[in-house]
Formats: C-alpha cells, sequence, structure tokens
C-alpha cells in the first residue's frame, strides 16, 4: 500500500541516436546524463536486436525499466531517443 | 578518443563536461510533439498503478543465519597485545589490524605491530597475516584510505601518526608525524580521513589524550605529515556543574572517539574521558589554548555545542549514514545512546546489560541497525525496526569472553562485519539477509526517532 500520493519528479532530456547517445536537452546533472545517455542506448540497441531477432518483421517501440527506485522510460526513434526518469510515488 | 586504463584501481575519476549537441530542427520538435502525449500518459498511469507494490525480487541467495567465516590472529604476538583497532580498506577485501594494549600504567614497552589479511585470497592463513608492520609502541587505531586500496593509516601510544602503503615491496611508510611541539604527545585514539574541504584529496584527522585534535595533509614526496589545522578540546566546554576543578576552564580534555558528517566535512563530534560529547566545526575559533600548549599552529576549542554527558568515557561515536543529525554513542557507564545534533539530550538511551561498551556503530545498509561491542565479549546487534529495548542479536564474539573492543561493518561488502578482542582476535561474521537489506519504511521511522523533542 502507498501510504501518500507525491507529486514525482519527471526528469526529461532527449538523446541523439545517430551521435550514439550524446544528450541534446537534459533535467539532470552532467555527470547523470552522460552515464543515463550512454548506457540507455547501448540496452535500447540490444532490446531491439532481440526483438527483431525473434522475429525480422516485428521492431522494438518502447522499453520500460523497473527499478527499485526508479522506472525508466525509454521511447526510441531512428533520430532520438526520449529517456524519462520516474519516481513512482512510494 | 580517449582511453582510460581499467586496470588502474586507484585513479581518480576526473569529472567530464558535456556538450549537450546542438540540435533545434523540425525532426527534434515533430518527434517530441508525437512522443510526447504518449509518455505523458503512461506516466500518469504508472503513478497511479499499484502493480509493484510491494512487489521484490530475490538477486542474491538469501542467508537465513549471521556465522563466523575467519577467526584470525597474529600466532607471533602470542595473544599479549588487544585488537585496538579495525578498518576495512576501500575495496572490501582487506581487514587491516592494529595491535596494542589501551591499559598502560607506565611507559609502553610493548613491540606492537600493524597486522592485514586479505580475506578474499584463497591462500588465507587466520594465524598469519599477509602484511606484518612491527612498531616499536602500541598502535591505538588504524584507519584505511577511502578510495587508496593500498594506503593505511596509523597512530601510537606516544603520538606518532603515519602513513603506510602495503602495496610497496621495501619500505612500506610513505608518511609520518614524527613526534615534535606540532604533534600529539599522548596517545592517539582515534583517525580518520577526511575530505578537505577545498580540494579532491583527502586529510587525516587525529585526536588524542592531550585533547588535541589535529589535521594532516599527506604529502608522500617529503614523508611527511604537514600539521594544516588545529585544535583543542578544553575544559570550559564541560557543563559548570560537571567540571571537577569548577575555576578553570582553559585545561585539556583527553579526547577518545571522533566522527565526521558524512554529509558536510566541516562538522564532527568528539567524545571525551570525562564523558562529554561535544559537537564541533572546523570553522570554529573559541577559546585558545592556555599558554604552557606549545605548537606552531594556534590551537582553539572547535566547540559549538556540548551534549548531555555520559558518566564514562566515551570510546565511540558515530554519525548515522541515513539522517544527517543522527548520531550513536556507547560508554563505559553501560549505556547507548542515540542523539540528534539539535538537542542536549538523547532521542533514545538503551542499557544492554552491566557491561562497558567499547565500540558502537552504524550499519552502511540499514538505517535502524547498528552494532555494539561490550565488555563480556558480546557483539550485540540492535535492529531498532523490530525491537528498541533489547538487542535482536547476541553474538559471542571475544573468545573466552575477551571484551570486544572494536566493531568494524564493511562499506563495500555490507554482509561483512569484523570484530577485534582484547586476546588479539579478529572475528569476520557473514551477516544474514535480514541484516543487510533495507526494510519498507525504514528511512522513515528513523527520520521519526530524529524527530522526538524533549521539553
Amino acid at each position: 500500500m502507498r501510504n501518500k500520493y507525491v507529486a514525482t519528479t519527471e526528469q526529461t532530456f532527449g538523446s541523439g541516436e545517430e551521435q550514439n547517445g550524446i544528450p541534446i536537452r537534459s533535467t539532470l546533472d552532467n555527470s547523470t546524463t552522460v552515464q543515463y545517455s550512454g548506457l540507455i542506448t547501448s540496452l535500447t540497441s540490444k532490446a531491439r536486436s532481440v526483438v527483431r531477432d525473434l522475429d525480422p518483421q516485428n521492431d522494438l517501440t518502447f522499453l520500460r525499466v523497473r527499478s527499485k527506485k526508479h522506472e525508466l522510460m525509454i521511447a526510441p526513434e531512428k533520430d532520438y531517443t526520449l529517456i524519462v526518469v520516474q519516481n513512482p510515488s512510494e | 578518443m580517449k582511453t582510460k586504463n581499467a586496470k588502474v584501481q586507484t585513479d581518480e575519476q576526473i569529472e567530464e563536461d558535456i556538450v549537450l549537441f546542438d540540435d533545434d530542427s523540425e525532426e527534434l520538435v515533430s518527434f517530441m510533439r508525437r512522443i510526447g502525449p504518449a509518455v505523458l500518459q503512461e506516466l500518469e498511469k504508472n503513478n497511479r498503478s499499484h502493480a509493484f507494490d510491494g512487489y521484490r525480487v530475490s538477486w542474491q541467495e538469501e542467508v537465513d543465519t549471521v556465522s563466523r567465516i575467519h577467526s584470525l590472529s597474529h600466532e607471533k604476538l602470542n595473544h599479549e597485545l588487544q585488537v585496538t583497532g579495525l578498518s576495512w580498506n576501500c575495496t572490501g577485501a582487506v581487514i587491516a589490524v592494529a595491535y596494542g594494549r589501551l591499559d598502560h600504567e607506565n611507559w609502553c614497552t610493548h613491540k606492537s605491530a600493524l597486522c592485514t589479511w586479505n580475506i578474499d585470497r584463497s591462500s588465507l592463513n587466520s594465524s598469519k597475516p599477509d602484511t606484518v608492520i612491527d612498531l616499536s609502541s602500541c598502535l591505538l587505531c588504524v584507519a584505511c584510505h577511502p578510495k587508496q586500496p593500498s594506503l593505511i593509516a596509523g597512530a601510537t601510544f606516544n603520538g606518532e601518526v603515519m602513513v603506510w602503503d602495503t602495496s610497496r615491496e621495501d619500505e612500506t611508510l610513505v608518511a609520518t608525524s614524527g613526534i615534535s611541539d606540532d604533534t600529539h604527545r599522548e596517545p592517539v585514539y582515534k583517525l580518520q580521513w577526511v575530505a578537505a574541504t577545498d580540494s579532491k584529496k583527502y586529510n587525516l584527522v587525529s585526536v588524542g589524550g592531550d585533547g588535541r585534535i589535529l589535521v594532516w595533509h599527506m604529502s608522500s614526496r617529503k614523508q611527511t605529515l604537514k600539521l594544516v589545522d588545529g585544535f583543542i578540546l578544553l575544559t570550559e566546554s564541560l557543563p559548570r556543574k560537571e567540571r571537577l576543578t569548577a575555576r578553570r576552564g582553559d585545561k585539556e580534555m583527553a579526547v577518545t572517539s571522533l566522527t565526521f558528517s558524512p554529509n558536510d566535512e566541516t562538522t564532527f563530534l568528539v567524545g571525551s574521558d570525562s564523558g562529554g560529547i561535544f559537537k564541533c566545526s572546523t570553522k570554529t575559533k573559541g577559546t585558545p589554548a592556555s599558554r604552557d600548549v606549545q605548537c606552531s599552529i594556534p590551537l582553539q576549542s572547535p566547540v559549538t555545542f556540548s551534549f548531555a554527558s555520559h558518566k564514562g568515557p566515551v570510546y565511540s561515536v558515530d554519525f548515522s549514514h541515513f539522517h544527517r543529525n543522527l548520531f550513536l554513542s556507547c560508554s563505559t557507564d553501560k549505556s547507548v545512546r542515540i542523539y540528534t545534533v539539535l538537542q542536549s539530550e538523547p532521542v533514545l538511551t538503551l542499557e544492554p546489560g552491566a557491561e562497558y561498551l567499547y565500540s558502537a556503530k552504524w550499519s552502511p545498509v540499514r538505517p535502524l541497525l547498528f552494532a555494539v561491542g561490550a565488555h563480556d565479549g558480546t557483539l550485540l546487534i540492535y535492529d531498532l525496526r523490530q525491537n528498541r529495548a533489547t538487542p535482536t542479536l547476541r553474538l559471542d564474539a571475544g573468545a573466552k569472553k575477551e571484551p570486544v573492543f572494536s566493531v568494524e561493518f564493511s562499506h563495500a561488502q555490507p554482509q561483512l562485519l569484523a570484530t577485534g578482542d582484547a586476546a588479539g582476535n579478529v572475528a569476520i561474521w557473514r551477516l544474514n539477509s535480514e541484516l543487510t537489506q533495507q526494510q519498507n519504511h525504514e528511512q522513515e521511522m528513523l527520520d521519526e526517532l530524529a524527530d522526538v523533542v524533549h521539553e
């Protein structure tokens, strides 16, 4: 059970996938931004290749990662990726 | 293309500046317009969802029992010396042990040693340390460098502060304070590495029986420790009614314990021989030491606040890792207390038994858990989430009921806990999952504890 509803802090930034995860906009601090954009770009391409290897007609459209602290929502596209780090209300 | 050598574990990380990619194109705008509403909708939905409430994944095998996995001792010392200090190095693999005696009545003529064991090594020999550094005076404390695994600092009964580099083949001593007017002239009871305010380096802070709190800067090139700052604890900091000689306040008081705030490197606490606990700041310049005290740096009182005293020497103070105001203390008055820095009276006082208490440490991973070493050889583990009156676990840590002088959690491997006793034995304990995994609402309960107000 949740004890209270907390307004989430949603931090968004886009990253240009063609440039291999160079951030374009970010509301996170510098080092975290670099880490997120780099790591998630490689995770996304791995996830995409899994989907396409299983069925070549299929493709990845959205990726969500649930962790103890956050939920990551990743919307990938050819040129850009939008990554949102959400703190779901506890 | 930048390359980094991944094999060097002692390299400092250089913070890189990032350059945001300059892109204001139509494509970006249209991408955001398209994808934005869908993501916002999902975020909103996710916020209302209960799907993951109470959901836990156990990645590690659950361990139910607390067990002693190693019993270490330096055979050559023949159990004549006590374990006066313990420290894990930053990788969590090596335990450094200070051997000495705390009960000197006269000159120290003991041959003491600093020993290290690498507990991850398969060829671990429990009666023979991996490294032994012999010393001519009792070692009373030891502190491993927070970033460099091979650097170990120690200090002796006669007041000398030293730093060793165990990775060196020949001469391991890399810096020493020597003994002069600028050093401690009495036993050094505690040492701590503290981040320097203006750089990424660490300074060494030592406290001793002469009331001095000295800040050392290590220069490994010159093989010296340079005194950069100094303070002195004076009897005037005690509440007036607790002073033995009410008239004079400029006498020094022995400092027996030290802890720096993890959030603010200018704030620290000291516990004294007299039972007093004091909040101090490195920025405070209070009453200067009397003219009999000789030192090249003017020593002044750093005290900003005095807490309600213990009735015996305070051998341990430790700041909580999870709340900026809470700290733990224990004393030979048989009580272990939790204070907040905002009020003089403790928020919680526990009296586990009729035994002197020598060391109390917070768990690095569980906000409400701490361990205490007692005179009758028991290691007490308190889990305030379960019980505020009695310890959750009582373990026989000291061999043949020898007093447990030091208790040390490993920050790198939180399931490990080391204890050292008066017969020179070190025990390494593996804690169970319950003691190492944060429970639901634990942080909130700790916050509530900190909000207890005394009238």
